[in-house]
């Protein structure tokens, strides 16, 4: 692997000033490193050089009113440790403990995660399900995309090529939840999740499911069928026949899509119970 | 391409080194440049935790981090725990229990675990100390005898 050259801006004004002079297809963008160093190993990158994140003062989460913005390099640990945060994002807070394990989180960043974009994301679909926002700032200034339409694929995103992830804006704090299948309590890989919140201003449920190619989704009308702020019973049945029924699930070398069906039913009413407080 | 010196703290002492490659390590720094071998390779893809060290005070995989960013940063492996209080206590309830065997994960452990008391005390509930050790694996012991040296850990904490 040949060497790269390093370029380390303290300041949003130095980001972008590097980012209108690197080449964007020789350029890697570095946060916490736990994807990119693979990436890196594996040849992936033909870059010559390094974008490092690290002195930016982009490490930062700011609670304004009910709405949580946190910025793209904060370690996803601090994120957690966060006491409001647990209290106000459970959803959130469960996403962030199922990445790897906490010596991977005192590095593993938001903003790299949705870099990445990866099909069993764990912050996918709990974004997704919290309706948040990308910010992103380029060399002509900053745009706001939803994650919905920010996250296209794996490894693909709507983020321009002289564009990094500023931050993240969840719009107000929800009761959520997220639950994940996977082979070992900790640090493994879901086979198949879903993330729930209902939302007390519009008064409606989101569901996000993950786990599968080609992305994490979300599913409105199966969201529809769980009604009211206290779902019963039969309105989760149905939801979950929805999304067993209609939901674009497909198997990959982790699970079988008859599996991952399988899954939809007892994981919904576990979040849906999670995220009504009555415990996962 | 121009030399990338770099400058950190290990074990408490400045380290200067005249040119690290931007794409190297910081665990081939610290076994192949300074021979603090004690910090062990076992997969280099993060999923082991053999490689664990702290940076400033916190748990950090040596195999996923670059020795670039650890810049300036204060490093610690397990050559130097010892002298840390809490590093010393983990290393004492590891020998109480005879949670080691071949030995080859105890690095990692270690510092896991005294990254947890740095960061979250040894008060935490019992269940952060799991999801701590979590991420480390070992081949030899089963994992009993070290789960019951964290547990001793935290006993004695509330005894204290
Ligand atoms: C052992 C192991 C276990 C893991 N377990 C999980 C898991 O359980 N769940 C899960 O979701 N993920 C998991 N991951 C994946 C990874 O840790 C996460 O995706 C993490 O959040 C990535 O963050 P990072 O800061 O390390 O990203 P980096 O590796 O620094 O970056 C990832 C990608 O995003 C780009 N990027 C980073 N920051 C920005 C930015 N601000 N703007 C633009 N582009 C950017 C980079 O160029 C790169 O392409 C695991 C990884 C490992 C090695
Ligand atoms: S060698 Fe670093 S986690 Fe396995
Ligand atoms: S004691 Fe041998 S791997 Fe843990």
């Amino acid at each position: 692997m040949a060497d790269l050259d390093l370029v380390t801006p303290a300041t949003s004004d130095e980001a972008v000033a590097a980012l209108r002079t690197l080449p964007p297809e020789e350029t890697a963008i570095l946060a916490g490193g736990t994807d990119l160093l693979f990436d890196l190993e594996e040849g992936r990158l033909s870059a010559r050089h390094l974008l490092s994140l690290r002195r930016l003062p982009w490490r930062t989460l700011d609670w304004n009113g009910p709405t949580l913005t946190i910025g793209s390099t904060l370690p996803l640990r601090t994120l957690e440790l966060d006491p409001e945060v647990r209290t106000r994002l459970p959803g959130l807070l469960e996403g962030v403990r199922a990445v790897g394990s906490v010596a991977l989180r005192h590095r593993a960043t938001l903003g790299g995660n949705l870099g990445r974009s990866a099909p069993a994301s764990d912050l996918v679909p709990v974004l997704l399900a919290l309706d948040a926002e990308v910010e992103l700032l380029g060399p002509t200034g900053t745009r706001t995309l939803s994650v919905d339409r920010f996250v296209q694929g794996s490894r693909r995103t709507a983020r321009g090529p002289s564009e990094l992830i500023r931050a993240v804006r969840i719009p107000e704090a929800r009761p959520s939840a997220y639950v994940l299948q996977r082979v070992r309590p900790f640090h493994d890989i879901s086979h198949m999740a879903i993330a729930v919140s209902f939302s007390p201003s519009d008064r409606r449920w989101r569901v996000a499911v993950a786990g599968f190619p080609p992305r994490p989704i979300l599913l409105p009308e199966a969201a529809t069928f769980l009604g009211g702020e206290h779902p019963d019973a039969p309105a989760v049945l149905r939801a979950a026949q929805e999304i067993t029924e209609r939901a674009p699930i497909v198997a990959d070398r982790r699970a079988s899509e008859e599996y991952r069906r399988q899954l939809v039913r007892p994981l919904l009413e576990r979040a849906v119970r999670a995220a009504t407080g009555g415990g996962g | 391409m121009s030399a990338h010196p770099l400058r950190l703290r290990v074990n408490g002492r400045p380290v200067e080194l005249a040119d690290v490659p931007v794409t190297e390590r910081l665990l081939d720094t610290l076994r192949g440049r300074l021979d603090l071998k004690g910090t062990k390779e076992g997969c280099r893809t993060g999923g082991c935790g053999a490689c664990t060290v702290l940076v400033d005070g916190r748990s950090t995989l040596s195999c996923l981090t670059l020795a670039q960013e650890a810049a300036e940063a204060e490093i610690t492996t397990i050559e130097g725990v010892g002298s840390d209080a809490e590093g010393h206590r983990v290393q004492a309830a590891f020998e109480a229990v005879g949670a080691v065997q071949c030995g080859y994960c105890t690095p990692g452990f270690v510092m896991a675990l005294t990254g947890l008391l740095k960061e979250r005390g040894a008060a935490a509930p019992f269940g952060e100390f799991l999801e701590e050790l979590g991420g480390n694996l070992c081949r030899c012991t089963g994992y009993g005898a070290i789960v019951r040296a964290a547990a001793a850990l935290r006993a004695e904490a509330a005894s204290r």
